[in-house]
Order: C-alpha cells, then structure tokens, then sequence
C-alpha cells in the first residue's frame, strides 16, 4: 500500500472517530425529530412560548440553522451541543421530516 | 405487602373469567403501560402517535400527576403544590389512551397477563413498565419513611413531603441552618440538590437573612458542578474550593468571608453516617451538625414494582436491551426510565421521554414484524442556580457495543458564558417546564 493510500485511509479512521457514528447507520428523521420534542414541541408542532417551532421550516432553513449552531456563526445556549450531535447527512433527514410536518395552528 | 414470590403467585392465580382479551380487541394488539409518569405517559402518547390502530392502556394507581420536575420551587412560593398536578385527560381525549386506574398486585410474563388490587386481570402483547424510583429511606441509620413523613421530609418524589419542608423552611427561626443530605449516585435529577440549594438560598436572603443552607454529601463532585458553583459565588458569595478555582473565569476570587451556602464533600468528611430524627442531627466524619430544617434525600433504587415483578438484578435497577429497553428478563416486556440501566444517560425526566419514544418505535416495529431501527436519544437537564441564573447539561446519546455512549464535546455552559445567556438559560428552564409537560402529556 503507498504511503498516500495510508495517509487516506489514516485521515478516514480520524475523521469516522470524530464525527457521531458517520459510517453506523442513520436513525430515521422521524426518530430523531422525537428528541427535539421535549422544548419544540411533539412533531416540532409548539404552538406557544420561547422556542422556535420546527414543523413546517424549510429544509434549507433548517440545515443553515443547524450548521450555523455547529460553527460557532449562530450564538446559542446548548443547541450548539444538540447541533454537534448529528452529522450533515442526519441534519438533512432531521429537516426532510420537519419540512414535511404541517405546522400548528397556533403557530 | 406481597413479597416477590406471592406478587407473580397474584398473577398466576388469574381467574380467566376476569382477563380482558388481548388479542380479539385489536388486530393491532394491546400496549399496557404500568406507570403514567414522563416515562409512561410519553410512551402511551407516542405508541398512539406511531400507529393510532393499537390499544393502549395505561395502568396507573393515582388519577393525577404530580410533576417532579421543577417541584423545588414550591419551597419558595414560586409556584403552588396544585401547579405540580398534570391531568391525563388529553391523553384520554386526543389520542384514545386507555386509563386504569388502579395498582398492579400481580404478574404473570407466560400468560402476559397483570392483575390489580381492583381484581382486574389485564392481558397484554407488550408491556411497558415505568415504575420510577424508590427511596431508600431506611440505607441512612436513623431515617425512615414516617421519619420523612414527620421530621425529615425528603421531597423527593412530589407530595405531602414536599409541603412538610415548604411549612418548616417557611417556620425556620431566624439564622437557622437548612441542611440537604445529597444522595450517592446514581440518582434522580442529578444537579436537582443542588439547585434546591440555590433556591432556598435565595429564598433566605428575602426572609431570613442570617439563615444558612449546608449540603452534607456522599459524592466528591456532581454535574454541573463547576457552573452551580459559580452561581453560587455570583449571587451568595459562595466560597469556591481550591480545586475548583483554577477552572474559574479570570477575576474570581473567593472573599474567604462566612457564606450562606457550603457544600461539605465526601473529602471534606460530609459523607453522612447516620442521623437522629429527635434532635435533626446528622453524623458525619467532620462530627455532628445539627440542622433546623433536615432535607434528606436518600439512595435510590428502581421503583418497587420493579422489583416486585422480578425485573431488576444486583445493581437494584432494570437491565434492558439498550436498543429497544426491552428487559433482559422478561421477553415482551420493557423497562423505560430512572428504574432501567441506561449507562450514559442521567436518570432525568428528559431521558424518560427519549427513551419511551425509541420503546415505542421498537414496539410498533416489533408487532408489524420489522426489526427495531437505530436509536438516538437526547438529555438536558436544566437547572437554576437563582430565578433569574440559568444552566444546563445536555447530551446526546448513540448506541455503541450495545452500550448507551454520550457523544463528546462540550456539555455544560460555559463558564464564561455571558449574563445574557445566563438570564436566557433560566428563562428557558422556565419554558421548557410547560413544553415539556405537554410533550409527555398533551
């Protein structure tokens, strides 16, 4: 094996030990959206309050927000440490589900 | 009482004439939840959620729900014993849960089949048991449930306990010292002492101002520490311990003056050893400190039931398949919240609701004959250092080597984090206090 093919194979392992289970398999969007629940409301549908409901968003509204929580971009209290949690590839699922969620009348 | 072996003769000893049939109601089949706290209720709600065609019933002793959560606040006035109370009757009305309200006396897992103290026999497909905590009143020499009932309220589980130590905080003589006995882990709300701590610190600045909070512990650390204590030292002048300090934001520096809140650790000789409920004095290794006002919260174990139906091992909690929580007992049964082995996950009210939705999609895969998907659960535990000072842990959680792994990375404020964000922390504590209820309950 030439020492690129190492080094690549190298970078991988660091990067699958780095990123929440980026080669296990993927909870379904539905599941995950369940542990947002508990402050955004079940389904994302919160009809009242301090938290930003979630169904109905736009995927890219979502995804952006997600990332921007990740980097550091977006201050926060804890939804950069919810945010660190999923992957791009969970995030994007996270917001297929929301988008598809009618939102709550109260919304 | 039955003891364990009467408790699964209860169950065996079915008259079947009584037995509700399982099977014959739905095609889909029949949930029974034992338990309508976060765990059970949020599993009833969702099961419903995930396929409105199965029967769900849940079997539960009181007609009304007293919130744990948040309940420390009543010491303070800042809400009222009947805000604890949470109706079942959306659950009911919304989403066609079945209420029984009764106690389970017996257990039979061959027949799956629960019997009553009402002489009901209740068949199931799946059961979900959510039996909570116990408290081990009697592991402190001294101290008893009438001792709690009387002279030493834990306030633990919400109740009559909790008004007890709302009347005797409010009747403490001037320049008393209000002393919690912390627990060992594990045990239910972890930065739930200590935020109890801070409130009635706060309280005491108002109305009895030479008044002293001492938390007398088993541990030498617990979460949040770090963030509680800076709190403390904020707002009461808390004097921060030597190996805490260097963590600390630049400018923090302990004024070494009298504080009127202390945090006596395991190192420090605050284990305590025993305690006389006549005199409120509690041994510890540092000798006798004699309290006005004695909060003890005791060890923890699974709720009796637990044990009652033989679902817990040497450890006195639940063993479960993390992937589904179902117990390694019992086939078709699950074992959800504080009473089950959840590794990594903190025995919390958010950790209940998380784990009875991933119970819930198990079930509903199991009965359509589909293998349960991945899990994935969350935890945050919002506490409050004073009304207005807000903190958090949060985590979450993957399935690994059959294990229940916290994901690393940053799980607490910050400790520089800004007064802005603080004020905000708290403000969401108070918030998620009202969507999480309907969460779990509407």
């Amino acid at each position: 094996m030439g020492t690129l093919m190492k080094s690549l194979v190298f970078a991988c392992a660091a990067l699958a030990a780095t990123l929440p289970s980026a080669h296990a398999a993927e909870p379904s969007g539905e599941a995950m959206a369940a542990t947002c629940a508990g402050c955004h409301g079940t389904q994302g549908r919160l009809g009242t309050v301090e938290f930003v409901p979630l169904a109905g968003l736009s995927e890219d509204e979502f995804v952006r927000a997600m990332r921007d929580f990740k980097s550091g971009k977006r201050p926060s209290t804890l939804m950069s440490v919810v945010a660190n949690g999923f992957t791009e590839s969970e995030i994007r699922s996270m917001a297929r589900y929301f988008a598809g969620v009618k939102p709550s009348p109260a919304q | 009482m039955l003891n364990r072996r009467d408790f699964l003769k209860a169950g065996a000893g079915i008259a079947l004439a009584a037995a509700l049939p399982a099977r014959a109601a739905a095609a889909a089949g029949h949930i029974v939840i034992i338990g309508g706290g976060v765990g059970g209720a949020t599993a009833a709600k969702y099961l419903k959620l995930y396929n409105p065609a199965l029967r769900v019933t849940v079997i539960e002793t009181n007609r009304t729900y007293i919130r744990p959560y948040g309940s420390s606040e009543v010491l303070t006035g800042h809400v009222g014993m009947n805000d604890l109370n949470v109706s079942y009757d959306t659950l009911k009305s919304k989403y066609g849960v079945g209420f029984v309200f009764d106690t389970v006396v017996g257990f039979d897992p061959a027949k799956k089949q629960v019997r009553t103290a009402g002489r009901q026999t209740i068949a199931y497909d799946k059961l979900v048991v959510s039996p909570g905590i116990s408290l081990q009143y009697q592991a402190i020499p001294g101290y008893s449930a009438a001792v709690a009932e009387t002279r030493a309220p834990s306030g633990w589980i919400p109740g009559s306990q909790t008004a007890l130590l709302t009347k005797q905080l409010q009747a403490m003589r001037p320049g008393g010292t209000f002393v919690i006995v912390a627990p060992p882990n594990p045990y239910r709300c972890p930065p739930g002492p200590y935020e109890r701590a801070a409130l009635v610190t706060e309280w005491m600045r108002k109305h009895n101002p030479s008044g002293k909070v001492l938390i007398l512990d088993p541990k030498d650390s617990f979460v949040t520490d770090a963030t509680m204590q800076l709190g403390w030292h904020r707002l009461y002048g808390y004097n921060i311990p030597n190996d805490y300090l260097s963590d600390m934001p630049a400018g923090v520096k302990n004024s070494g003056k009298p504080s009127p809140i202390e945090w006596v650790r395991a190192m420090d000789g605050g284990a305590p050893q025993s305690l006389d409920a006549r005199t409120l004095t509690v041994m510890t290794k540092q000798g006798a400190v004699k309290a006005d006002v004695l909060n003890v919260i005791p060890p923890m174990k699974a709720g009796k039931l637990a044990f009652d139906m033989g679902l817990t091992d040497a450890s006195g909690f639940c063993p479960v398949d993390r992937r589904s929580f179902e117990s390694s007992v019992h086939r078709d049964v699950f074992v959800i919240g504080d009473a089950s082995i959840a590794d990594a996950m903190p025995k919390s009210g958010f950790s209940a609701n998380n784990q009875a939705k991933v119970t819930a999609r198990a079930i509903v895969a199991q009965m359509a004959g589909r293998a349960p998907g991945e899990p994935v659960w969350e935890n945050t535990c919002y506490a409050l250092a004073g009304s207005d000072y807000g903190l958090y842990v949060a985590d979450v959680f993957r399935l690994k080597d059959g294990k229940i792994t916290r994901l690393p990375g940053e799980r607490y404020l910050p400790l520089d984090a800004s007064m802005a964000k603080i004020r905000l922390a708290a403000a969401y504590q108070q918030a998620w206090l009202k969507t999480f209820t309907e969460d779990c309950f509407a």
